[in-house]
């Protein structure tokens, strides 16, 4: 799912007017003022409504932006998030916005309805800009949309994920910075996909890896695997993040609370 | 010919890409040291005493590893990508 936030007074419009011109299953998401309580019942913390054509309308408690994003990752292409300036995706900044924006600016427009046609071609264009928005998950469903599917009985899984603390007396680590030789890191990935998917049982084998800044108790990297049965499962999901490890061009600074450092010079 | 560096190696040279006076027909090893001489302080992080690239230094060109094959002898083409990093610390 790629993302393309869109902060200011006319946010919301102007991701009526893109969403149309976006090519595969969008989803919008607009910052609401504040509400008291999700539903409108007493003890009920999330209220659905579904009709017979799968039609659905949903209201809750509790959820932050990346619960709701890790949650329309698998299902949606893109995501246009109106009034949501602490977004990490390429922001579109339409008319006076004060606040500090998180994303970078890609764009910023005086009002909505002097765009023409193709000035919201362009600004549809920055969706593909970011990185995509990959969980677990979308790397779930989409093995389990392969081919191979019928003949796989195992999908295991690796998360990686960044870790606060070593021992007890390891300073407390704030947040990891990735950076990757772009290309040749997803170069290097395909092919050790392509490689561990040529072992007898392993059907399908995809990873991903997140760049950027990244914090404690995020996840960073996630290797899924389909196959036929649990044992080359496991052995196929152990040898892809550690070929992952060895392989592929990315590069990690780590902040703790007491210093900064590039983790290659500590190893 | 363009050399892309990367983290602190990137952070010594001031910049991620450096730009280099060698052309088709040099080798590796010219564009290394074009690059090198210009950048002092990435000279003495990715060479020994001798001189001598350090064992754990990567160099690619076009995405593969120039010591799997001839080294800095490679002879380079036009439009060659060429690419210096630390270990990899991914994961």
């Amino acid at each position: 799912m790629q993302l393309l936030s869109l902060v200011g007074p006319a946010a919301d419009s102007l991701a009526e007017r893109l969403a149309p011109r976006l090519d595969g299953r969008v989803a919008t998401v607009e910052r609401l003022p504040n509400r008291e309580g999700g539903t409108d019942t007493d003890g009920v913390d999330g209220a659905f409504g579904l009709a017979d054509d799968g039609a659905w309308v949903g209201a809750g408690d509790d959820r932050s932006l990346t619960d709701l994003l890790d949650a329309l990752a698998p299902e949606y292409d893109y995501a246009l998030l109106s009034g949501f300036p602490e977004a990490r995706a390429p922001t579109v900044v339409v008319g006076d916005q004060s606040t500090k924006v998180r994303g970078e600016v890609v764009e910023t427009v005086e009002t909505v309805d002097d765009i023409d046609a193709d000035g919201l071609e362009t600004l549809t264009r920055h969706a593909d800009d970011g990185e995509p928005y990959i969980t677990l998950d979308t790397l779930v469903e989409q093995v389990k949309q392969s081919p191979r599917a019928e003949r796989a009985g195992a999908i295991a899984t690796f998360t990686g994920r960044v870790r606060a603390k070593d021992g007890d007396d390891d300073s407390r680590t704030t947040h990891l910075a990735f950076e990757k030789y772009a290309g040749v890191a997803e170069d290097r990935m395909a092919t050790i996909s392509e490689e561990l998917t040529t072992r007898e049982g392993v059907e399908e084998v995809v990873m991903h890896h997140r760049t950027g800044v990244i914090e404690d108790g995020e996840d960073i990297v996630f290797v899924v695997v389909l196959a036929g049965h649990r044992t080359e499962s496991f052995r196929a999901v152990e040898d892809g993040i550690n070929r992952l490890k060895d392989e592929v061009p990315i590069f990690k600074k780590e902040t703790t609370v007491d210093e900064e450092f590039w983790v290659h010079d500590r190893q | 010919m363009e050399w892309k560096l990367f983290a602190d190696l990137a952070e010594l040279a001031g910049d991620r890409h450096v730009s280099v006076d060698a052309d088709a027909g040099d080798t590796v090893g010219d564009a290394l040291d074009e690059l090198l001489s210009a950048h002092p302080p990435l000279a003495d992080r990715v060479l020994d005493d001798d001189g001598d690239l350090r064992d754990h230094i990567n160099v690619l060109r076009n995405g593969e590893n120039v010591f799997a094959d001839d080294g800095l002898e490679t002879v380079l083409d036009g439009g060659d990508e060429l690419a210096l990093f630390p270990p990899v610390s991914g994961g």
